[in-house]
């Protein structure tokens, strides 16, 4: 490797840790532009339901199912899990995530609207939900409403359920 | 013919030709005999050629089709959806029960093998069988499962002693599709086979399998012989490959020629394939019972149908009976004659011994053991023909329906056996109930339960009479709905926020249309009586059909044809005023998948009943994935949902909550048609969503209400499940606020007469109540904290 193309290289390896320029349309996305940011921005607030342990048994499967490359499986556990737990954010928007790595956009944002219809539209999932609907219209062509949902997202933090 | 067909008919050539070399040699010395035996033999071959040869041809085309094409129908399984057993699990210890008797399972003191279960107290050991999911095969493994009064309360692993937080019932085959000729089968592979079965078959049935071509001339002598010595036919002289033809052609005749084309075809199949493929042919072919109207072919099913077993857990004594019944199914059928059966199964028995394949005390222990055939077959499940028809209706859109008779797949539904036990336990009584009460006893019924949120069909009812396979209500039944459209008016009437709300007072006084074939039309109220100015939430609750026609001109019919179709529902409705007040014809599934939409907050599922199809050897060929879609102005919707639970709390399914025993908050709407010819009751819970029809098949006014016969049905199912009330908090851009009764302005929650209304953003009230200024200035109700709208 040359020094110049070494020099480029680096630039692109620097510039994709520093989560700039546009997005790679690959699954990593998901990770990213979602979950990370999510993670970080919510600075521990999560508001979940209680979770059943079956259900908890069931997203894990889905998470390494998911790890391994194999999307329709953890679907499928997914949606089990919806079985016993049907109005749940959090299977909602990993389902959503879920499709957004097969690059079913139109899918991963209709989940991630569920997911915030009765979830707890504050916190982490708030954060990845609308992160969520900001890739998916990014993709969809949906510009303005990617934006618009980039700034949801930040409101997520924003409005922490006030005490009694 | 085809090709391979012409070199099978070179080879069947060669092996004629042979057979007259070998003659020609072994003849007379004598020249001028020889001379006159070589014309006669070459007449014989002219005679040959031109008249057996075709023959020979047409015999080896059809024995060939035969064997390849329908040595492989395998009929489709339907199953149930799995049941999931987790600590938390919802289910009565009766249900659970109820769901491993539809799953195949038997109680037994000791719960020795898959298939078994017993219960102490309120423990149940279930020893459950291999199954292979659509999610993947899980072996066998014995669970045991607490409950305490309607839920799971822990799961375990017996063998390890582990606590599960997940475990599940391999699901009940709950259908068959099956090919026409009506057999059923189980596929058994001769590798997969128990070599006893494939051994004793030769001992008992043709001793020189692997040596004759198709036919055996010593076969037939010994079992004459055999026969001679024990004064009556025991043993037969076909073998196997002859009985496998014999089962192809099933025809009972006995004749000579009978029998010479079956020979023919024996020898023509042995020359096509090998020993291995016409044995596993054999196994799988052999007529050993029947079931009502279907054939019981091979070993396989058989196993099923007398042990309730796979094959490869039978033992010597159970191989034994099955291979006895070759000779006569019927005759030996060992729940009819148990007596001829077992002799007949010790016949087989001295026959293993003396072949050496078990030693003779082996022989004499099994011969001294009982039958152990299940004292009935297991059912295949025909109760739910309803829904098995929604199954073949979601395939025909990817299986021609000869594929669904023919290949054997594996299709994975999500119906749930006990909810439609019940179901149509409440449509068969309900109905009966009506009788008694006075109404005419050829009323019929339909009922459609799904999951809100999936829109997985539960379970489906489609005629009073669970047994009867005829027309399927639910599905095909196109009647008018009456007032179960109404609520579609109400919800674009608050889509129009700038107009309505509510609290917006319309009308409710006669109005006269005129109609395009220049009639006049004046609809009346169900009472008889206008009501004056009442708000929107009044007059959907008491469904008065005044205000709501009033009010859907306003809004436009096309609208409403429109917003029809966005739930999903693609129907041919005319344009004409009446369609506010339901004259517009839906089947119960259609107006299923309506209310799903409202029910699920705004999210439309396509209604599913298959969530997997595999192959028979369980390769996935395809998947109906979850695919939600989102309808427009969906806090609109969240606002009628709370409508409707009102429906239920004061309005005209007021009488719900009695029917139930239960004070919960549900939603529902009821609807009648012109003349009480149609009732119907759609209601929804937190979780579970149902569409009830009650009214006579031709069409005559039946005396039913919604609130009579449809409700009382919906009613009949719901106070056997759980019951889990409605969700009303609201979506995004919907707000409850505390407003006043009378006036309709904003108001505190403490102020006299203040009730919580749900409103779409920005058509709350703007006027405020004297109370609200003095009493609660500052103070905001939890219900606004938590989730009323913010500041700004």
């Amino acid at each position: 490797m040359d020094k110049r193309s070494t020099v480029v290289f680096l630039f692109l390896f620097l510039s994709a840790c520093a989560g700039r320029g546009p997005a790679p349309v690959e699954d990593r996305e998901v990770e990213s532009r979602v979950r990370e940011p999510a993670k970080q921005d919510s600075a521990g607030v999560q508001v979940f339901p209680l979770q059943n342990p079956a259900v908890k048994e069931l997203i894990a499967d889905a998470s390494a199912a998911e790890s391994t490359g194999d999307y329709s499986q953890a679907a499928t556990l997914l949606e089990r899990a919806l079985r016993i737990q049907p109005r749940d954010p959090e299977i909602l928007q990993n389902l959503a995530e879920v499709q957004l790595q097969v690059n079913d956009f139109e899918q991963a944002l209709n989940f991630a609207i569920r997911s915030y219809d009765i979830g707890p539209r504050v916190g982490e999932i708030c954060s990845r939900n609308w992160r969520t609907i900001s890739v998916a219209r990014e993709h969809l062509g949906d510009h303005n409403g990617s934006l618009q949902a980039g700034k949801k997202a930040a409101e997520c933090m924003n409005t922490k359920p006030e005490s009694l | 013919m085809s090709p391979g067909d012409e070199a099978h008919d070179q080879m069947s050539k060669r092996s004629k030709k042979k057979r007259s070399r070998r003659k020609k040699s072994g003849t007379s010395p004598s020249r001028g005999w020889a001379g006159r035996i070589w014309k006669l033999l070459l007449l014989m071959a002219g005679v040959f050629l031109g008249l057996l040869l075709p023959w020979v041809t047409y015999l080896n085309y059809q024995v060939t089709t035969e064997f390849e094409g329908r040595k492989w129908d395998l009929p489709s399984r339907v199953y149930a959806r799995a049941l999931d057993l987790f600590p938390g699990a919802r289910i009565t210890l009766q249900d659970l029960e109820k769901e491993l008797g539809l799953s195949g399972y038997r109680r037994s003191e000791q719960v020795t093998r898959p298939g078994l279960y017993g219960i102490s107290g309120n423990t149940l050991d279930i020893h459950r069988r291999a199954f292979g999911f659509p999610d993947g095969a899980e072996d066998a493994i014995r669970l045991r499962v607490r409950l305490a009064g309607e839920e799971i309360t822990a799961v375990s692993d017996v063998a390890s002693g582990r606590h599960l937080e997940l475990a599940r019932l391999d699901p009940a085959e709950i259908a068959s599709i099956y090919p026409l000729q009506k057999e059923d089968r189980t596929l058994v592979k001769i590798t997969e086979a128990p070599p006893l079965l494939l051994t004793g078959l030769q001992a008992v049935e043709d001793r020189n399998f692997k040596h004759h071509p198709g036919v055996d001339l010593r076969g037939i002598a010994r079992a004459a012989a055999a026969n001679l010595r024990a004064g009556k036919a025991v043993q037969g002289g076909s073998t196997l490959t002859q009985q496998l033809v014999k089962n192809y052609f099933l025809t009972q005749d006995r004749t000579v020629t009978r029998k010479f084309n079956e020979a023919i075809m024996a020898v023509l199949l042995e020359l096509h394939y090998g020993k291995a493929e016409i044995l596993e042919a054999y196994i799988n072919e052999v007529f050993l019972g029947q079931q009502g109207a279907y054939a019981v072919h091979g070993f396989g099913q058989a196993s099923l149908f007398y042990f309730d077993q796979p094959l490869e857990r039978l033992e010597a004594r159970h191989i034994a009976l099955l291979i006895g019944l070759v000779k006569g199914a019927s005759y030996y059928n060992p729940r009819r004659h148990p007596d001829r059966a077992k002799k007949r199964r010790n016949q087989v028995l001295s026959a293993f011994a003396e072949t050496g394949l078990m030693t003779e005390s082996e022989a004499a222990l099994a011969a001294a053991a009982p039958l152990g055939v299940s004292r009935e077959p297991r059912s295949r499940g025909t109760r739910y023909h309803a829904f098995v028809d929604l199954v073949r209706r979601q395939l025909a859109q990817v299986y021609r329906e000869e594929d669904l008779k023919t290949e054997g797949l594996r299709i994975f539904t999500t119906l749930v056996p006990h909810v439609q036990e019940k179901a149509q336990r409440s449509v068969t009584d309900g109905l009966h109930n009506l009788e008694e009460r006075g109404l005419s006893s050829s009323l019929q019924g339909a009922l459609v339960v799904a999951d809100v949120a999936s829109g997985e069909v539960q379970a489906l009812i489609g005629d009073r009479d669970a047994s009867r396979a005829g027309f399927n209500r639910a599905i095909h039944a196109r009647r008018q709905i009456g007032s179960v459209i109404k609520p579609l008016v109400y919800l674009l009437a608050l889509e129009h926020d700038e107009d309505y709300t509510l609290l917006t007072r319309i009308e409710d006084e006669p109005v006269t249309l005129k109609l395009a074939d220049g009639s006049a039309w004046t609809p009346a109220n169900y009472d008889g009586k206008s009501h004056g100015e009442v708000t929107l939430l009044e007059a959907l609750t008491q469904s008065y059909n005044q205000a709501t026609v009033r009010l859907g001109l306003n809004i436009g019919v096309n609208h409403l044809l429109n917003r029809v179709k966005q739930l999903g529902v693609d129907a041919d409705i005319d344009a004409v005023p009446s369609v506010f007040l339901g004259a517009v014809e839906l089947t119960p599934l259609e107006v299923t998948q309506i209310y799903q939409s409202l029910a699920a907050g705004g999210f439309s599922v396509p209604l599913r009943s298959v969530i997997a199809v595999q192959t028979a050897d369980g390769d996935e060929l395809v998947r109906y994935p979850l695919r939600i879609m989102p309808q427009p102005r969906r806090e609109a919707i969240g606002v009628l949902n709370y409508a409707l639970t009102e429906v239920v709390e004061q309005g005209t399914a007021k009488r719900l909550q009695g029917l139930l025993g239960r004070q919960v908050t549900l939603a529902g709407k009821t609807g009648t048609t012109n003349d009480r010819r149609d009732s119907w009751y759609v209601g929804y819970t937190r979780n579970r969503i149902a569409v009830a029809w009650v009214g006579e098949d031709d069409n005559r006014p039946a005396g039913v209400t919604g609130s009579n016969a449809a409700m009382r049905l919906w009613a009949g199912l719901f106070r056997e499940l759980p019951v889990e009330p409605v969700d009303l908090r609201m979506p995004d851009g919907a707000y409850w606020f505390w407003v006043d009764g009378g006036s309709g302005w904003l108001t505190g929650e403490k102020c006299d007469g203040a009730i919580q209304i749900p409103f779409v953003d920005g058509s709350e009230p703007r006027q405020a109540t004297d109370c609200l200024a003095t009493r609660d200035k500052d103070k905001d109700s939890i219900w606004k904290k938590w989730f009323g709208k913010k500041d700004g």
